[in-house]
């Protein structure tokens, strides 16, 4: 698969791109090994309880998810709890924004005669829905609302947008052949607009983090990653607080690592996929 | 697939149109017809509505007036067989080479037995044995265009309609795929409607060449090519249809000799 382009030896090929093999992992290790050694020596140097060092965290995340939580609620309980609420509101946000995007990017004049409804909706960023949604929904209801227009626009925008970028030659491929509308919307434009769909993806998925962490900081509830952190924020144990705030980027970092790997199995047939 | 030996009688085409958009007279009366298996390419000056003239041919825009019957029914991609070669590069880039060419088939819900059958003898008659599994960006202009002149001929179209399928190849590119349009014309016999604005290529290519004036567009002549393939484009003969052509491709739109030489109709 790996094809180099070189015209005529004045070029040079290029090979790997970003994801450059072992030098770039090594690379990290070193950062990464450099960042937790500063961070260590910081912590002893300053010697106070609200300035844990690593191994401190490591502590109270073997604690955490040995024994639980002050409530007896295990780490992975929490970690769940949010996992579960943010692939529900992220389902439904893309359940419903491809379709839509892709209906109304076909049909310009449904988004154009919707925008002034729509768009504004798009401003408000949905942790302002958080007052709104504790008054009427609970559980997790609460949540999926919340989650699903975090990842809702992302996905419903690009979507739109991608669907403007089906070139005219490709359907008209279709047509004289003679193809059905639905033909050319599951074999031209569904293709065309994939990359973008999986682009807004990822920015939604980001997006319903986000919110989900500030929607359990919110409260109301008794499990969740944030949930977890404003328990032991109120008792003043920073290393517990960490151990949540690194879960969560560890686990986002995951999702979107999920995406990408099924992004490069989708669009094997693109130059390369942008990261 | 048997038209070969069969010589089955494929495509007769008659063309009776005009074609306005709103004011702007695009063709003022376009009327000729096309035998079945025949290669016809249609010149014309740049911006005549040659292009238009194929979607209107192909039934995918309906004519201001007149129709365009293939075997006596009108135009219909949906209901007849009709495949097209365009201009600009027009291969999916998230289909290989091999998925690109089962298109045309596909579309017309053929059996997959069928399309394999079909595919591996089409990808041998265009020179892309080997590169079925490679992506569009993978492989050069030309061999890109020849994936598009292979889904078009995968279907097994009566009628083939190509417009200016070589223009962005480079010269000897060019030479080699007019050889090989031929070639699978004459594997595989059908109607051809070639459009280009390359003289050569049309005395080069055609059984008769239309000659098309500019806006609002009419046929101005007609010329039979009563020449054996392979042509030789230096032979006298050559040359003096080529210069005919140039004489009417740049003949004044109203000159009265062009009636008396109004085609067949």
């Amino acid at each position: 698969m790996a094809v180099t382009r070189s015209a005529d030896g004045s070029r040079t090929t290029q090979s790997g791109g970003l994801s450059g093999g072992l030098n770039t992992v090594g690379l990290n290790m070193v950062t990464l090994a450099a960042a937790l050694g500063v961070w260590q020596v910081g912590s002893v140097l300053v010697a106070s309880p609200f300035f844990p060092g690593p191994m401190k965290i490591v502590g109270a995340f073997v604690e955490l998810a040995t024994r639980g939580d002050t409530f007896g609620h295990s780490l992975w309980t929490h970690a769940w709890a949010s996992i579960q609420r943010v692939l529900v509101g992220f389902g439904l946000g893309v359940l419903l924004g491809v379709p839509l995007g892709l209906l109304m990017g076909l049909y310009p004049r449904l988004y154009a005669g919707t925008r002034s409804v729509l768009e504004p909706f798009r401003f408000i960023p949905p942790i302002a829905w958080i007052p709104l949604a504790i008054i009427f929904f609970s559980g997790l209801t609460r949540f999926a609302f919340l989650i699903f227009l975090g990842a809702f626009f992302p996905v419903f925008t690009s979507t739109l947008v991608g669907v403007a970028r089906v070139e005219p030659i490709h359907r008209k491929v279709g047509v004289v052949h003679g193809a059905s509308k639905l033909w050319i919307l599951r074999n031209v434009v569904v293709p065309t607009v994939l990359p973008d769909i999986m682009a807004g993806m990822r920015v939604g998925l980001g997006t319903a983090w986000l919110t989900i962490v500030a929607a359990e900081l919110a409260g109301g509830i008794s499990t969740g990653l944030g949930r977890m952190m404003v328990n032991y924020a109120e008792l003043l144990q920073v290393p517990q607080v960490i151990v949540g705030m690194l879960l969560i980027g560890f686990i986002g970092f995951l999702m979107n690592e999920i995406l990408l790997i099924i992004e490069k199995r989708l669009f094997r047939w693109r130059w390369q996929v942008s990261l | 697939m048997h038209g070969h030996t069969q010589m089955t009688s494929r495509a007769k085409i008659e063309v009776d149109t005009s074609h306005s958009y709103g004011d702007l007279v695009v063709h003022e009366s376009i009327k000729f017809s096309v035998a079945a298996n025949e290669f016809v390419c249609i010149c014309g000056p740049s911006g005549c509505g040659k292009t238009t003239l194929l979607d209107i041919l192909c039934g995918i825009l309906k004519p201001s007036r007149g129709h365009v019957l293939v075997d006596g029914a009108p135009a219909d991609p949906k209901t007849q067989s009709i495949s097209f070669v365009f201009q600009e590069p027009s291969t999916f880039p998230w289909l290989t080479v091999r998925e690109n060419i089962e298109t045309g088939l596909r579309i017309k819900g053929a059996r997959r037995a069928d399309i394999d059958a079909k595919v591996r003898e089409i990808v041998g008659i265009v020179g892309l044995t080997g590169f079925e599994s490679y992506y569009p960006h993978q492989i050069s202009g030309g061999m890109k265009q020849r994936v598009a002149i292979a889904r078009a001929f995968a279907t097994d179209a009566d009628l083939i309609l190509m417009d200016e399928p070589f223009v962005s190849l480079d010269q000897p590119t060019r030479e080699r795929m007019q050889r090989e349009v031929l070639d699978i014309w004459r594997h595989r016999r059908r109607t051809v409607i070639f459009v280009t604005h390359n003289l050569e290529e049309a005395v080069f290519l055609g059984d008769r060449i239309l000659i098309l004036s500019a806006k609002p567009a009419r046929i101005v002549a007609e010329l039979r090519v009563p020449l054996d393939h392979p042509r030789d484009p230096l032979s006298p003969e050559f040359m003096a249809l080529r210069a005919q052509c140039v004489h009417w491709l740049h003949a004044p739109a109203a000159a009265s000799g062009a009636q008396a030489l109004d085609p067949i109709g």
